[in-house]
């Protein structure tokens, strides 16, 4: 390091450049604001602008468990379907005989998941911050995702698969030293 | 240490550290009157949170994240600038007060670094950081800190070399 002394000599006598006066006045009337309206503004933009960041995370949540409700509904629909079928042809089954193989042909729609992918693509450090009302700083780390779900139709062998990019915000409570 | 929030005058402690917070700010922002904006906030948090000096790694986290949040906020309008700039003289506002052309070469070889380097550089020279406060304020290690550091300082000597 002791090579270095020189420039290090050399770069300290470089000034920076100096705040205008106007940012003197405007921090001191930033500080003088006691009633900390500016404060409370400031944290409702800080909330915002995190809950704008989940909203993404929470819109394609949504979007994902929409289809799922949907396949669901769509399973129990033939589920349905075929118990009454079943009801109907009972009442004859030496004459009408209803094979499981062929009933199950007959719902080529049913998909069962068949497994699901969380591809962190991007994990960035955003240094330390202040959660709203907290006097503890919190490390943030925004992982970008892929986030792919598939599902498998056993009988035609058909696959479905649903892929969405996500973004999660994490805060790690930092501890003083 | 002094406790920065007790300090009754916080016009001392502000003109103390605002000129290296203003150059540390302006590693992400070119205008002088944005990073005066995001000091500005990050001071006034910063005091209003009564926060010791010896946490002072927190001011200046504090700086670099608001700076990359108002980058990320004004990507756009910074895209319609630099074509504007891009067509007309560049006016960049100076980083330092210069005296002569040795200084002028020296502060061009400073801003010339990588962007990872010359943060550790301005931490530790115009904020009198220490690695472990440039660690804790940019999120990496203390080898991490050092090791940018003697790169920075290993370039610019490069550079300043006479050809």
């Amino acid at each position: 390091m002791n090579d270095f002394s020189e420039l290090e000599k050399e770069l300290r006598k470089l000034r920076p450049a100096q705040p205008s006066p106007v940012l003197f006045e405007r921090v001191g009337e930033a500080l003088k604001d006691r009633t900390s309206a500016s404060a409370d503004a400031t944290s409702s933009w800080w909330r915002f602008k995190e809950a704008r960041h989940n909203w993404w995370s929470l819109g394609f949540g949504l979007a994902a468990a929409a289809v799922l409700i949907l396949f669901a509904a769509v399973t129990m629909e033939r589920r349905h379907e075929r118990q009454q079928t079943v009801a109907q042809s009972s009442p004859a089954p030496e004459t009408q005989p209803v094979p499981l193989e062929t009933e199950r042909s007959i719902s080529p729609s049913r998909f069962v998941p068949a497994g699901g992918t969380n591809l962190v693509y991007n994990a960035r450090d955003e240094g330390l911050h202040f959660a709203d009302g907290s006097e503890r700083p919190v490390r943030r780390v925004r992982y970008n995702t892929q986030q792919t779900w598939r599902w498998r139709n056993p009988e035609t062998g058909a696959s479905l698969r649903v892929s969405y990019p996500s973004e999660e915000i994490v805060l790690i409570p930092v501890s003083g030293q | 240490m002094e406790p920065i929030a007790s300090h009754e005058n916080w016009r001392n402690c502000f003109s103390k550290v605002a000129p290296g917070l203003l150059l540390f700010a302006r590693q992400w922002v070119q205008s002088a009157a944005d990073a005066e904006d995001i000091v500005q906030d990050a001071f006034v948090k910063f005091w209003r949170r009564n926060h010791d000096i010896a946490n002072r790694g927190l001011l200046y986290s504090a700086v670099r994240s608001l700076a990359l949040d108002f980058i990320r906020r004004d990507a756009r309008r910074a895209r319609r600038e630099a074509t504007v700039l891009a067509e007309t003289e560049p006016a960049i506002e100076p980083h330092f007060e210069l005296e002569d052309d040795t200084q002028s070469a020296l502060a061009a070889a400073v801003e010339s670094l990588p962007r990872d380097q010359r943060e550790v550089l301005v931490l530790k020279i115009w904020n009198d950081l220490t690695f472990s406060e440039i660690a804790g304020a940019l999120g990496i290690s203390q080898n991490t800190a050092a090791s940018r550091y003697r790169y920075a300082l290993t370039n610019l000597k490069k550079t300043l070399q006479p050809q």
